[in-house]
């Protein structure tokens, strides 16, 4: 493969089992002899359960309680909290509390419905000020907190008392559900040995079996995980997966059949996890001159009723706080708390979205009190290469914003049209501009320290052919045909020739788990590496197995204790354009131009990283425009499925433009930073901007719905 | 065990709605939905189904002299695609559910089905469409309006059916066609607000006027008597305006659900209804 | 229970159910055919899509009634077909399929428009689409892979 260039599309390997539909997905799999299992809830948010009433079954049919979990009976996350299902309370409406296992699908719906469970109720925990009232029983340790948080940097008090101006704002977001097309669905398997193999849609193999592991009580060797095409994650496949898992591996266990826990729409949408919605504080002391001396963040995010991951995704809120801007007085507090709702987990920017969406809509009120230019009075406050992060890091590569600035306002006009659509408010247009970034990877020293992620790659003798094994899945981001080309690219051969199966625990090392968008940097990296040591010994007539462990880059520093230090590797970058038009007499909003430019490093597939900014920012403008999920007094989603759950359809906004600058990160595979999350984060601030614009009033909420836009017009008269 | 019935013909169906309770089914994109059970259940219909489908009687289509008939099973596409479909109709249908559902979809199942977000119902009321029930005692003739009576309620017999729905030709409209529906996005969406609006107007005179509004209330909202106050008139005065307007305020008692709220339905169809009185049937 | 006959993939074919059955479970649990998927079971992704006598329609919500004495054709009927290289060919190019789930639902809808529409404008191919929900690619690609393949398949529809 000479002249072999990474950032060229080649056709991805997995098109043609795709487009024809021969590709399995978990529900596409027939395995005889395979019983089903449907999930009995808890119909209320909290209580004591009193008593269970199980049907008498059929011969065939069996129940799975907590009873029947072997080993420990509680997920395993960072806290020791979530059951797989619930013994004696439940903490939220559609907690799962037991299966009913069997053959035929409509016998097991009917005989779920007759379960009956019996419920002394506590007063449940709705929301983010409930929680912190004092009015309830805590949910969660005796401040009803799953973490919290609180940093410093700089002088914070001397920025205040010299203030000539304090500005106070208050932000909130809602939830987002992945809506990832394909529902969750496992199948477990009991083969001969007391092992268990688990078939499934999922980003993390490890995080499942580890989960088995414990739940089991076994030893490593007797679980198997095995990823099957994965219909699309976007995070909702991080940790749910391994309830799920448990669930089919009990009953599996308990019935010596394989048994299939498939997920409807209804199951998916109403009771797993969500993006955290989250409310932020942002207070900010100014000088005469609109400069910031110093800023005060709050931010909240509600975890639902269990802690499940979302300690690391305040992690994520409070270290982007400042999004891209420096701020060298700062104090930062953060909390996730519990609620008696669906626990909320991993979703595409995981932390990120929530203040990025702030500080930009802050940035936007800071420069209009100011009379300046929006964009002008941003840039004024962006990060240089050089300058501290909001943990007092370094940013250690080039930051490109400037360019990437510019080359947005040349693609998309944006300073032409910002000024005529603010000359004429009875055009109802408005555009808007958003500058963000993305830590790439886990934060803090979670690569070294937790995840030690391993790969190795495989030639056997008298074999042209190289094996990756990886434990890092293809849902969708391409990775099957990126991890690919890096292998063939470094060791000069052709991409048939590079082996990727789906990933196999009994096969494959822990090289951790898809998300964070680390799977390119961080495991791509281990994988040049490797690689680039297979190649020296290419000429050696044996098998030959190249092991590769993660090592930190050098230059990163972090203590975690004290929020202190290197928070990311690397940033990722983007601008975001957004132009919209607004019917005055319904408030609905037309996305009649969307434009983006992106620093992540080096592309290992152009067509990949463009197919992730299209989706990403897609996604981006749903979570600001259209997707509502909010729940009921029981604490119930009250969008259970697509209908009511909306998401963005192909007639909804306009093209995406986008370009690319092209930067290199020197441990990054060919120079490559993550691109999966950041694509998500500017989209809402962009549109929120230009609707504020349009209709002349501050936003303050996401999404932005018509009902909320026409509200707001109102008031303003 | 729910048994299914394919009669070929209108007697044959007739005959078995006289004999017992057995539902139609015509696409079943609103009763596969309504009654679904997960993936490998069968729907959980209680009673025995009449497929519709093959009743010759229901799948005419054709216009005689001013009148247009659409026979029951007439599909959302089709209809759209049929050249002397009303304008005000078509731009419904256009903007109903998505290919797929309008292929299979009818519009006798739209009009049964009776919600007040049902899109095909406001240019109806506008048009002054007239539904054929046939049963036993015969064939009863009825505008759309006196057909429905609440939400999911018709006035329907046990032993009846629809089998078309007649609207005049050429429409007294065309001179004027409004028709917007609001929902959450632009394609697969159901209505948080309609409105349907024709109009004809002679010698600078408003002419006719109908504008039907839905989603705001249990029924689709029409009122001919406050129309007829436009009537007649060249110019629609301020004083006249507020009158005409305060009648529909009686009338816009919208709901919160999941889909929008009581207060914005309202505020937007007051907006809609102030845009075509004071736009399209003021100025034009 | 009846007799349910109809063309499959241009074969005869006789099942004997429930016509209340929805057709998406007599495709894949009854014959086997798996291309079609679930995504909500309420005609609202498209996901279940095939073609009965040429035209797009949601498998979830067809009461398998509904298409006796039909043709129906799924994705692996499709796939044999000339039409269907051409548009395979044009998703793969312009980097249309992400997680894939879509996909087949995807072809068919393009399928289905193009048979009526050989030169279909944006509009038209996005109004085509505009039942199937695709959650990975925003589905600009989608739209310029349809496109292409209009414009390369001269002739095939
Ligand atoms: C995804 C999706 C999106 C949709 N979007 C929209 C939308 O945007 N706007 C909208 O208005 N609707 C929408 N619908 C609803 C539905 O598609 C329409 O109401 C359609 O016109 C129903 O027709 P059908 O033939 O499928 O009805 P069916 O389900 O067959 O029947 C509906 C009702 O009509 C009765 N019925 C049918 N035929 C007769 C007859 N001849 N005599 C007496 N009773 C009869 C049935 O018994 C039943 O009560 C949507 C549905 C889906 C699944
Ligand atoms: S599964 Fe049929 S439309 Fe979604
Ligand atoms: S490619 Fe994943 S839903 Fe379309």
């Amino acid at each position: 493969m000479s002249d072999f260039d990474i950032g060229k599309p080649v056709r991805k390997v997995d098109n043609d089992i795709k487009l024809s539909g021969q590709a399995k997905y978990i529900a596409d799999f027939h395995i005889d002899g395979m019983l089903y299992a449907r999930t009995v809830r808890a119909d209320c948010p909290r209580g004591i359960i009193k008593r269970i009433d199980i049907p008498v079954l059929p011969e065939g049919y069996f129940s799975v309680t907590a009873d029947d979990i072997p080993g420990k009976n509680i997920i395993k996350f960072l806290a020791d909290d979530w059951p797989f299902l619930a013994k004696d309370r439940v903490n939220y409406f559609g907690e799962a509390i037991l299966l009913i296992v069997g053959p035929d699908r409509a016998k097991l719906l009917e005989l779920a419905g007759r379960v009956y469970i019996e419920y002394e109720m506590i007063p449940a925990i709705l929301t983010i000020k409930d929680a912190l009232s004092n009015n309830f029983t805590p949910i969660f340790g005796s401040d009803n907190k799953f973490a919290s948080y609180n940093y410093e940097k700089g002088d914070v008090d001397r920025g205040f008392s010299a203030a000539f101006k304090v500005v106070r704002e208050k932000y909130s977001t809602g939830y987002q559900k992945q809506a990832y097309l394909e529902n969750q669905g496992m199948i477990a398997v009991p083969e001969n040995d007391g092992k268990i193999s688990v078939y499934g849609s999922m980003q993390c193999p490890y995080y499942v079996k580890n989960a088995l592991v414990q739940a089991l009580a076994v030893g490593e060797e007797k679980v198997r995980i095995v990823q099957a095409f994965t219909g699309g994650g976007f995070g909702g496949k991080e940790d749910y997966p391994s309830l799920l898992a448990g669930h089919a591996a009990f009953a599996a266990l308990k019935t010596r059949r394989p048994v299939a826990v498939l997920y409807e729409r209804e199951e998916d949408t109403a009771y797993t996890p969500r993006r955290h919605p989250a409310e932020v504080t942002l207070e900010t002391a100014l000088d005469r001159e609109g400069r910031i001396l110093g800023m005060k963040a709050d931010i909240k995010l509600n975890g639902g009723a269990y802690a499940g991951i979302s300690e690391v995704v305040l992690q994520r809120s409070i270290y982007n706080i400042c999004g891209v801007y420096n701020i060298e007085n700062l104090r930062v507090t953060g909390a996730a708390v519990a609620t008696n709702t669906v626990p909320n987990g991993a979703f595409r920017g995981f932390g990120a979205p929530q203040v990025i969406f702030a500080i930009e809509m802050h940035m936007e009120s800071l420069a209009k009190i100011f009379s300046y230019d929006v964009l002008d009075y941003k840039k004024r406050h962006m990060a240089k290469q050089g300058d501290r992060t909001a943990t007092n890091g370094l940013f250690y590569d080039e930051i490109k914003l400037p360019e990437m600035i510019e080359k947005a306002q040349e693609v998309s006009f944006y300073t032409s049209k910002r000024a005529a659509y603010q000359a004429d408010p009875e055009l109802h247009k408005g555009i808007g501009i958003s500058l963000f970034l993305h830590g790439c990877g886990f934060t803090g020293s979670g690569e070294r320290d937790i995840i030690k992620a391993q790969l190795k790659l495989r030639r056997k003798k008298d074999s042209k052919r190289v094996e990756i094994f990886a434990a890092n899945v293809d849902m969708g981001q391409g990775l099957q045909t990126t991890f690919r080309k890096i292998a063939a690219s470094v060791l000069d051969i052709s991409v048939a020739d590079v082996i990727f199966a789906y990933p196999d625990t009994d096969r494959v090392p822990d090289s951790g788990p898809t998300v964070a968008s680390r799977s390119i940097m961080i495991v791509g990296r281990l994988l040049q590496k490797a690689a680039e040591r297979l190649k020296k010994r290419w000429q050696e007539n044996n098998d030959i197995e190249i092991i590769q462990d993660y090592e930190a880059p050098e230059r990163i520093k972090w203590k975690g204790g004290e929020s202190s230090g290197d928070a990311y590797p690397a940033y990722s970058w983007g601008v975001n354009v957004v132009e919209v038009e607004i019917d005055p007499l319904t408030c609905e909003t037309s996305v009649t131009g969307a434009w983006s430019v992106f620093d992540i490093g080096q592309p290992i597939d152009e067509m990949i990283v463009e197919g992730q900014i299209q989706g990403g920012m897609f996604q981006g403008l749903g979570y600001a425009a259209m997707e509502v999920m909010a729940n009921d007094e029981n604490g119930r989603s009250r969008q259970n499925n697509l209908t009511n759950y909306t998401i963005p359809t192909a007639m909804d906004f306009a093209p995406i433009e986008n370009h690319l600058m092209k930067t290199y990160y020197e441990d990054g595979p060919f120079g490559a930073k993550g691109a999966g999350e950041l694509t998500l984060l500017g989209a809402a601030p962009a549109y929120a901007s230009a609707v504020a614009q349009a209709m002349n009033i501050h936003i303050a909420k996401l999404p932005v719905t018509p009902e909320y836009i026409m509200r707001e017009a109102s008031e303003n008269e | 065990m729910v048994e299914s019935f394919f009669p070929d013909n209108l007697e044959k169906a007739l005959e078995l709605r006289q004999k017992k309770e057995i539902r139609p089914i015509a696409g079943g994109t609103d009763l596969m939905v309504r009654w679904r059970r997960p993936a490998g259940i069968l729907p959980a219909f209680s009673g025995d189904m009449l497929f519709t489908k093959n009743i010759a009687e229901m799948n005419i289509l054709q216009k005689k002299d001013t009148c247009l008939y659409i026979g029951a099973n007439t599909t959302l596409a089709q209809l759209i695609e049929w050249k002397w479909t009303p304008r005000l109709l078509r731009l419904a249908l256009l903007e109903m559910a998505a290919p797929a559902v309008r292929n299979v979809g009818t519009i006798a199942g739209n009009i049964c089905n009776a919600s007040p977000a049902g899109d095909t119902l406001p240019p109806l009321y506008a048009l002054d469409a007239v539904v054929c029930l046939q049963g036993a005692a015969g064939i009863r003739e009825l505008p759309v309006s006196s057909f429905i009576t609440g939400p999911g309620r018709t006035v329907l017999k046990r032993d009846e059916l629809l089998i078309g729905i007649k609207l005049f030709f050429p429409a007294p409209d065309n001179d004027m066609v409004f028709y917007k529906k609001v929902a959450v996005r632009r394609a697969a969406a159901i209505a948080k607000v309609s409105l349907a609006m024709r109009g004809s107007k002679k010698n600078g005179y408003v002419k006719t006027i109908a504008v039907a509004i839905g989603a705001v209330g249990p029924t689709v909202v029409r009122l001919p008597e406050i129309e007829r106050l436009a009537e007649g008139k060249t110019v629609l005065n301020a004083e006249l305006l507020k009158t005409i307007y305060g009648e529909y305020d009686k009338f816009i008692q919208p709901i919160d659900d999941v889909r929008s709220t009581a207060d914005y339905r309202r505020q937007t169809a007051r907006n809609l209804l102030h845009h075509v009185y004071d736009n399209c049937i003021k100025w034009n | 229970m009846s007799e349910i006959k109809f063309l499959l993939n241009g074969g005869n074919i006789s099942v004997n159910i429930d016509p209340t059955m929805r057709l998406l479970d007599v495709l894949r649990d009854i014959l086997g055919l798996t291309g079609p998927k679930e995504g909500c079971g309420e005609g609202e992704c498209g996901a279940c899509s095939v073609l009965v006598d040429h035209k797009l329609v949601n498998s979830c919500i067809m009461p398998a009634g509904n298409v006796a004495g039909h043709e129906v054709l799924t994705i692996e009927g499709f796939s044999g077909e000339m039409r269907y290289k051409k548009l395979a060919d044009a998703f793969a190019g312009a980097g249309a399929v992400q997680c894939g789930f879509c996909t087949p639902g995807m072809i068919l809808a393009a399928e289905a428009l193009l048979n009526k529409v050989p030169h279909p404008d944006e509009s038209q191919i996005r109004r085509a689409i505009s039942g199937n929900l695709c959650r990975c690619t925003g589905y600009n690609m989608i739209v310029q892979a349809i496109r292409t393949a209009a414009r390369e398949g001269a002739g095939l529809w």
